[in-house]
């Protein structure tokens, strides 16, 4: 650890030697107090990337089980801090109000599913991935070639959104076009992944947590004081931004004796807008039921994510896994009640018409601009949400690359591979992925809280319901397992297909129903039970699960 | 050989004492988790009223008299607000706007007199090309053009101030002049004339209800039990399940 301070305290050093600059436009320039502040978070990576690096197939995987549960609550947090999390979440808040909440509640509630159903058990079980758990509790190996193949889809679709992030943050620092900053912002990624693996990546997430956190938090204690509200807790200061956004804001807004004003001189007034507080308002485009579809499918696809669950498998005792989650959970929140805080901040500041439509996805650090928060502080912010990007990828392409080399390379082609092979593979597999993950984000296919989500849904009709019955019914078998899976991936690739169909100016059959009862973003609120009825159904009336597993599982398992 | 039943077990269907209480606090977790998250929005669902905005009503009382062209002063007034409130929001989508200031446009441009009218027409102009320029410049000329806009906008202002009563300084002031148009369309399109009382109901009609109504901590209620209340109950839920789990584990002697 002292080797991570001592970083730490270099990368303070480098911040504290810059001086602060003014922004006066929000987009197109080339910034170079945050790009230094860029350059210096990226550097920490790598150094604790190269100084944690993986040896052997355990660490790349699972980091040798040496990890804490404050440090392992650390990575999951930063794991699950994604750029959906620090820039997308406030975008939803921002352009869908209310129904915003619904990804805050979503992201968070499955953590509870998460620990109840499943941190423990999984620990128990004692397997590295979601796929060697499926093939070994469905006696499989079909199905473990099934899983690996949903884990790595999983793992890309979660990384589209994440490249999308990076892309936007690079292009807002280096002034680039959108492409070249996702190329940019790819390559670095990948670099820093292949070098890490895990272990490497486990104690990086610790590192970018601090830093998501620090740079997260810091600009909203600012704009609450700057703007009058209460100021010690911003979390529940922004409250009455909230009253003030719904009430409106008459000009010119005096505090104390002074105007308060936007960085570009614009009163900090705003005409009555309830749409943005209140519940599934008309004029947002949103519906209830999308509330309750979106929640229900994020709750349900984070218990089912293969980078997430995989966490599990680092602690060292099964009482860790439990506790990692509410540490986790906890380090979560410190983020998530904050994000609404930029919407409502982000609303006040950009009311006024010359600033115009801002991008959702940037919205964070376009707030900050617009509150006039020091150059220097809202480089940190980029910087921030770049590492939360940084932290999920490198998760993510782990667990493809695991699932990839692990689970397909030796269980399936080459069982007799040696360890140095097997990392090869896994490095191949990371460079493909990576590669193609790029491409797709260049094709801007929605915002990066909405690309994330399909992964979600995806997770909650295919992984779900294979540990929620492996775990918790002996008598889902083999056929039920494979009857579930199957319905699980019918209902995304409708979901997908209507969705393509749709964006390429097509229609199919029901394109309007199907697009908006199976939506892409949020598929799983059906797709999730079907996958669990279908392999309840045919696990009744097929063979009955072999007695080795069910006696695995009642002794080991469930103690 | 081992009877096939003897290891059969299900959450609902637990093998020993210690699956059953452990099953009953799972169960109840679950349910405390679903009736907070989900059963708190159906009851918001279900106690909602559509409530419509001061504006709306300004609105849609001027509006018949609007479209006749027999408008009161005071009426004008009302009725020009409403607009420019709508305008204001920056939820509107782009061709939602354009109706709503093309509508401000002709409404405004209607009362003034024709010299003024000429006046604002190239106060307009002026300001459209200087916009035009902004993008292009930085710095000390960024901020010179910056000044000449501020300059034509406070103009713009005292020539529209009799008529529309917004005074400088004000919010609906610079909605308004950044509404109008450099055109003169004398009347209101068929597209705008049709769209236009739509548009005003879908931004100023919401959901209201006592739950939204009362304030809490400074929030509206509703608010601040979803975006910080619940997610204190989740870390809630999490430590007591943690705690149940590990005393009940403990008390039977359970090393895991």
């Amino acid at each position: 650890m002292k080797k991570i301070y001592l970083m730490l305290i270099m990368l303070f050093s480098v911040f504290t030697s810059l001086n602060a600059e003014s922004l006066t436009q929000l987009e197109g320039s080339f910034k170079t107090v945050p790009a230094i502040i860029l350059i210096a978070v990226l550097l920490t990576f790598v150094l604790v990337g190269v100084f944690f690096r993986a040896k052997d197939p355990a660490d790349y995987y699972a980091a040798g089980r040496k990890i804490s549960r404050v440090g392992s609550g650390m990575a999951i947090a930063s794991n699950w801090m994604s750029a959906a999390s620090v820039l997308g979440m406030a975008g939803m808040m921002y352009g869908f109000g209310y129904n915003g909440l619904a990804y805050v509640v979503g992201w968070t509630g499955g953590y509870v599913l998460l620990l109840i159903l499943m941190a423990a058990q999984i620990r128990k079980y004692g397997k590295y991935t979601a796929p060697d758990f499926i093939g070994d509790r469905y006696y499989s190996r079909d199905l473990r070639i099934a899983s690996a193949v949903f884990t790595i889809l999983i793992s890309f679709a979660y990384c589209v959104g994440q490249f999308g992030g990076i892309g936007l943050m690079f292009k807002w620092i280096l002034g680039l076009n959108y492409t070249w900053a996702v190329i940019i912002g790819s390559s670095v990624v990948l670099l820093y992944t292949l070098i890490s693996g895990m272990i490497g990546a486990t104690k990086n997430m610790q590192v970018q947590y601090v830093i998501i956190v620090i740079s997260f938090l810091v600009p909203v204690f600012i704009m609450a004081f700057k703007f009058d509200y209460f100021w010690l807790l911003p979390q529940i200061g922004y409250g009455a931004a909230v009253t003030d956004i719904v009430q409106g804001i008459p000009a010119p807004n005096i505090a104390d004796g002074v105007a308060l004003m936007n960085a570009y001189g614009h009163d900090f007034a705003i005409v009555p807008s309830p749409e943005f507080a209140m519940p599934w308002d008309p004029s947002t485009g949103t519906t209830f039921f999308q509330w309750i579809a979106i929640c229900f499918s994020l709750m349900v696809g984070t218990a089912g994510l293969p980078h997430v669950i995989q966490r599990f498998y680092v602690v060292p005792k099964v009482t860790d896994a439990r506790w990692s989650v509410v540490w986790g959970l906890f380090f979560i929140c410190l983020v998530y009640w904050t994000a609404p805080a930029y919407s409502a901040f982000g609303k006040l500041l950009s009311s006024n018409p010359d600033v115009g439509f801002l991008a959702k996805d940037a919205i964070v650090v376009y707030t900050a601009q617009l509150g006039g928060i020091n150059t220097l502080i809202v480089g940190l912010l980029a910087a921030g949400a770049i590492s939360a990007a940084f932290s999920t990828v490198s998760g993510l392409l782990v667990a493809g690359a695991s699932a990839f080399s692990h689970d397909l390379y030796v269980r399936v082609i080459n069982p007799d591979s040696t360890p140095k092979v097997q990392l090869k593979i896994a490095r191949i597999g990371t460079i493909i992925m990576g590669v193609m993950v790029t491409v797709v984000a260049l094709l801007k296919l929605g915002l990066i809280a909405q690309l994330v989500s399909v992964a979600f849904s995806m997770a909650a009709c295919t992984i779900f319901p294979l540990f929620l019955l492996g775990i918790w019914w002996s008598g889902s078998n083999r056929a039920g397992a494979k009857a579930g899976l199957f319905t699980g991936t019918v209902v995304t690739i409708i979901s997908i297909t209507y969705f393509i169909v749709g964006l390429s100016g097509g229609s199919l059959p029901g394109q309007e129903l199907i697009s908006y009862w199976l939506n892409v973003w949020y598929f799983a609120w059906i797709g999730a039970p079907l996958a669990i009825i279908a392999n309840i159904i045919v696990s009744l009336l097929t063979k009955p699960t072999p007695l080795e597993i069910k006696k695995f599982l009642a002794e080991q398992v469930h103690n | 050989m081992e009877p096939t039943d003897q290891y059969n077990f299900s959450i609902f269907r637990p093998r020993n004492l210690h699956g059953k209480k452990n099953r009953n606090v799972i169960l109840s977790m679950l349910l405390i988790w679903v009736v907070t998250v989900f059963g708190f929005q159906f009851l918001l669902k279900g106690i909602q009223e559509p409530t419509p905005e001061k504006s709306l009503l300004m609105f849609e009382s001027t509006w018949p008299e609007a479209v006749k062209g027999t408008l009161s002063p005071e009426d004008f007034q009302s009725f020009l607000r409403s607009l420019v409130l709508v305008r204001g929001k920056n939820t509107v989508k782009a061709e939602e706007q354009d109706v709503i200031s093309e509508a401000i446009t002709v409404a405004v441009f209607d009362v003034v007199p024709d010299s003024i009218r000429s006046d604002i027409l190239l106060l307009i102009a002026n300001k459209t090309r200087l916009n035009s320029e902004l993008a292009q410049v930085k710095d000390q000329e960024y901020l010179n053009i910056k000044k000449e806009i501020t300059e034509i906008d406070n103009t713009l202002i005292r020539f529209t101030e009799p008529y529309s009563g917004f005074s400088l300084g004000s919010l609906e002031a610079t909605l308004l002049i950044s509404s109008l148009r450099n055109e003169y369309p004398e009347s209101l399109s068929d597209k705008a004339f049709t769209k236009l009382p739509q548009i005003m109901k879908l931004y100023l009609i919401h959901n209201q209800s006592k739950l939204t109504d009362t304030k809490f901590l400074g929030f509206p209620f509703h608010y601040f039990y979803t975006a910080v209340f619940l997610l204190i109950l989740f870390i809630i839920l999490c430590i007591v399940y943690n705690i149940l789990i590990e005393w009940r584990l403990k008390k039977q002697g359970v090393i895991e």
